[in-house]
């Protein structure tokens, strides 16, 4: 029997440990092979660009190689999927060759894509693409003195939905430690009816963003942006100047989902938001961002609905009657006021709430991110399970 | 005022039913940018704050609410997209 997790982020690494380490006497036994599919020998813990791009953190600090992360039962396939035929339960590499699966896992993440606006890619740093366009952000405000800078959101959805929130803030507290906040007109652009989407949290960032002089445009959905005229273009009819741009991207699905047909016109794959299955499918699951379910887009989610997918194979394999169901559960840290953070916190039948910022949060959130590898094992869900609650349950199906 | 009387037959419709704040408006956004001016967008939705969000943005866009309805268990908004982009 062969299991095959396509994507080696969060969500895919986590879902390899797991199957392997769940179905050990399987795979000792020889009647199950775990794969991990993956051209990126590199795993990035993405929250991390943030502080590459605004705290000139070194870049080598959220990089490791995945083979450091990846369980020794895993065969793990250094290369990308080129094509996902679901109908036939194979996967077709990039070499040609072609693996076929009993049960399927795709964690193919989302791609930022600042050439879906035109302008964008000329004229707009972001912090989202990779570490080195996260250093050229550290690079430019450097050398940047005085004006306008435009920050904020260009296309939705995008991982991670604090992040350009969490950007401004970290920019207003660099400005005013370089001492030319003055001299800086800060502009937050968003396509939201607020600061931030989710109305609690919003009634958070507001007054902060006031007190701080961060102006905020709302409902400004970006068309387009003229690099020359150095003006960015909304589909409301506005425009606003800028000295330096920067911009969360337009995100997509992975290229081999929109090569292989099986995610929407943007490349997100139709999935149960309880059961993580694919839309159609028994024997094939998404997890993380690579789905359409209406929850935020980050690594918390991607490692919850691992959990689910990873749980639901083992219970198929087992031939067992429980089928796990993801509640939703959110917790996305949220960098606000220097050395404090709040956490966007909801599952489907919980709204989010309010949650002001911390200093002890701030610090939950710095240990979260050193302990990140280690989550990766999957040997320490107990303690996530502690913190986080209930984050799925389990259904016993009738016989 | 905009009432089931007013409702058309839609260009498109988008159901983000079951999805929480901010995705009805995220999935009116995108099929805004998608959408001709003359365009009608029919917006089914179960968060409460879809109404409220959705004609917000139509006032500060200049675009039209034409309907809104509420349905058993959603609503149904529709919005004529009557401006878009630099004109």
């Amino acid at each position: 029997m062969n299991i095959v997790v396509v994507g080696g982020g969060t969500g895919g690494t986590l879902s390899a440990n797991l199957l392997a380490k769940q179905l050990a006497a399987e795979i000792a036994a020889g009647n199950v092979n775990v794969y991990l599919v993956s051209g990126s020998e590199q795993h990035i813990f993405q929250p991390g660009y943030l502080h590459v791009a605004f705290k000139n953190q070194n870049a080598r600090e959220i990089v490791r190689e995945e083979d450091s992360l990846v369980r020794r039962e895993v065969h793990f396939i250094k290369e990308n999927a080129d094509r996902l035929d679901l109908k036939n339960q194979t996967v077709l590499l990039e070499s040609g060759k072609t693996i076929k699966y009993d049960y399927l896992i795709i964690a193919t993440g989302s791609v930022p894509d600042p050439s879906a606006i035109p302008g964008l890619n000329e004229s707009a740093l972001n912090f989202h693409t990779s570490t080195a366009e996260s250093k050229k952000v550290w690079n430019a405000i450097q050398h940047f003195e005085k004006g306008h800078v435009v920050i904020g959101i260009a296309g939705v959805p995008h991982k991670c939905p604090p992040s350009p929130n969490e950007a401004a803030f970290l920019l207003d507290d660099y400005f005013r430690e370089r001492g030319i906040r003055q001299d800086v007109k800060m502009i937050y652009v968003t396509p939201y009816p607020r600061p931030y989407p989710a109305e609690p949290m919003s009634r958070v960032v507001e007054p902060r963003f006031e007190k701080r002089g961060i102006e905020v445009v709302t409902f400004f959905n970006v068309e387009s942006v003229d690099a020359q005229k150095r003006e960015v273009y909304s589909l409301e009819g506005d425009s606003i100047s800028y000295d330096l741009l920067i911009m969360v991207p337009p995100h997509r699905g992975a290229d081999v989902i929109l090569k292989s047909g099986i995610g929407d016109a943007d490349g997100w794959i139709p999935t149960d938001k309880n059961t993580m299955r694919i839309i159609g499918y028994e024997n094939a699951y998404a997890i993380g961002d690579a789905t359409n379910i209406p929850v935020s887009k980050t690594g918390v989610t991607a490692h919850l609905e691992a959990i689910v997918a990873t749980n639901n194979i083992v219970s198929a394999v087992r031939r067992r009657r429980e089928i796990y169901r993801y509640n939703g559960r959110i917790n996305c840290p949220f960098e606000m006021d220097s050395g404090r953070a709040s956490f966007v916190v909801g599952s489907y039948d919980m709204p989010v709430r309010e949650i002001q910022p911390s200093r002890l949060r701030y610090a939950m959130k710095k240990t979260f991110a050193k302990f990140y590898w280690r989550t990766l094992s999957g040997n320490w869900d107990w303690l996530l399970n502690a913190y986080f609650g209930k984050t799925h349950n389990v259904q016993t199906t009738e016989v | 005022m905009a009432t089931r009387e007013t409702i058309v037959k839609p260009t498109v419709v988008v159901d983000s039913r079951g999805t929480m704040c901010p995705g009805p408006i995220t999935d009116l956004f995108k099929a805004y940018r998608n959408a001709n001016v003359g365009d009608v967008i029919e917006l089914l939705a179960t968060d409460p704050a879809a109404k409220s969000d959705t004609r917000a943005w139509a006032k500060r866009s200049g675009n039209e609410i034409l309907a809104v309805v509420d349905e058993k268990d959603h609503v149904r908004i529709q919005v004529r997209v009557v401006k878009k982009g630099r004109q």
